[in-house]
């Protein structure tokens, strides 16, 4: 007798079309920044990790939000030549005596 | 620091030259109002802040507008992830990348002042929400959604422009 092979519980449910519904993505889109910067209740940050290990979209948005703020985060620092700040101290200095 | 500073906030080196001038000179006059219950770098940080929402105001731009959260909602499927070459490279190393650094100094530079002022004094100068309301005159609460819309608006611009380049900088490259 042929054995039907059941469904295998660790399989993944194929991916749905992502709708950001009001009960699920939008909340947690709202909250990211402050998930990210690790400002949230234990009990949130939980409730947001497993949707994300459920909605593929959220994650990669979230792994993006990571990406850009740590783009900014590291961003080299403008600097002046010590010509120009010279320059620009003779003048302040220039100004406020001058008032 | 407060080139730096200003350099950010202003996206041109005249101006960020002329913002930090303003600054220093409005704290030499005001020196005497200084109680010392803030740090001089928090107390300087303001006054460059408010001498830069003034220049604005003298220059007459377009109004500021504000950002909705609705706005950064992705709607198709090649929005939700940056099109830059980023992984395996530490972000010094992507921001080699003069593609990617031009792409990122414009979306900043596109944000309204008071959204860019949060993500460059949180992200950019490492403050505090406290420090960066206490600069801007706004609750932690104000701050931190001015934040998340900040970034999320550098994010969509990231996103909705790509990086073609590749990810290592060849000039720098040729010169190892």
């Amino acid at each position: 007798m042929a054995k039907r092979t059941a469904p295998r519980p660790s399989a993944r449910p194929a991916p749905q079309p992502h709708r950001h519904g009001k009960g699920g993505c939008l909340p947690i889109l709202r909250e990211l920044s402050a998930f990210i910067d690790d400002e949230l209740p234990e009990d949130i940050c939980r409730e947001i990790r497993r949707h994300l290990g459920d909605c593929p979209n959220c994650e990669e948005f979230v792994a993006s939000l990571r990406q850009t703020v740590s783009l900014c985060r590291h961003t080299p620092a403008p600097t002046l030549s010590s010509a120009d700040r010279a320059r620009m101290r003779e003048k302040i200095l220039q100004s406020a005596g001058g008032r | 620091m407060m080139y730096r500073f200003a350099n950010r906030l202003c996206g041109e080196t005249e101006a960020a030259k002329d913002l930090v001038q303003e600054t220093f000179l409005n704290a030499y006059r005001g020196f005497k109002n200084f109680r010392g219950d803030a740090q001089i770098s928090t107390w300087l940080y303001t006054i460059a802040s408010r001498a830069c929402l003034r220049m604005r105001r003298r220059r007459k731009g377009a109004p500021e507008r504000e950002l909705s959260l609705d706005e950064f909602i992705p709607t198709s499927e090649g929005e939700f992830r940056l099109q830059i070459p980023v992984d395996g490279l530490s972000p010094e190393e992507a921001l080699l990348n003069k593609e990617l650094r031009q792409a990122l100094d414009d979306a900043i530079n596109q944000l309204p002042k008071k959204y860019r002022m949060v993500l460059v004094l949180r992200d950019m100068e490492g403050l505090s929400a406290k420090e960066v309301g206490t600069i801007m005159g706004l609750n932690e609460r104000a701050v931190k959604s001015r934040l998340h819309r900040a970034r999320l608006f550098v994010r969509r611009e990231l996103s909705a422009r790509g990086v073609t380049e590749p990810a290592c900088d060849m000039d720098r490259l040729s010169l190892e």
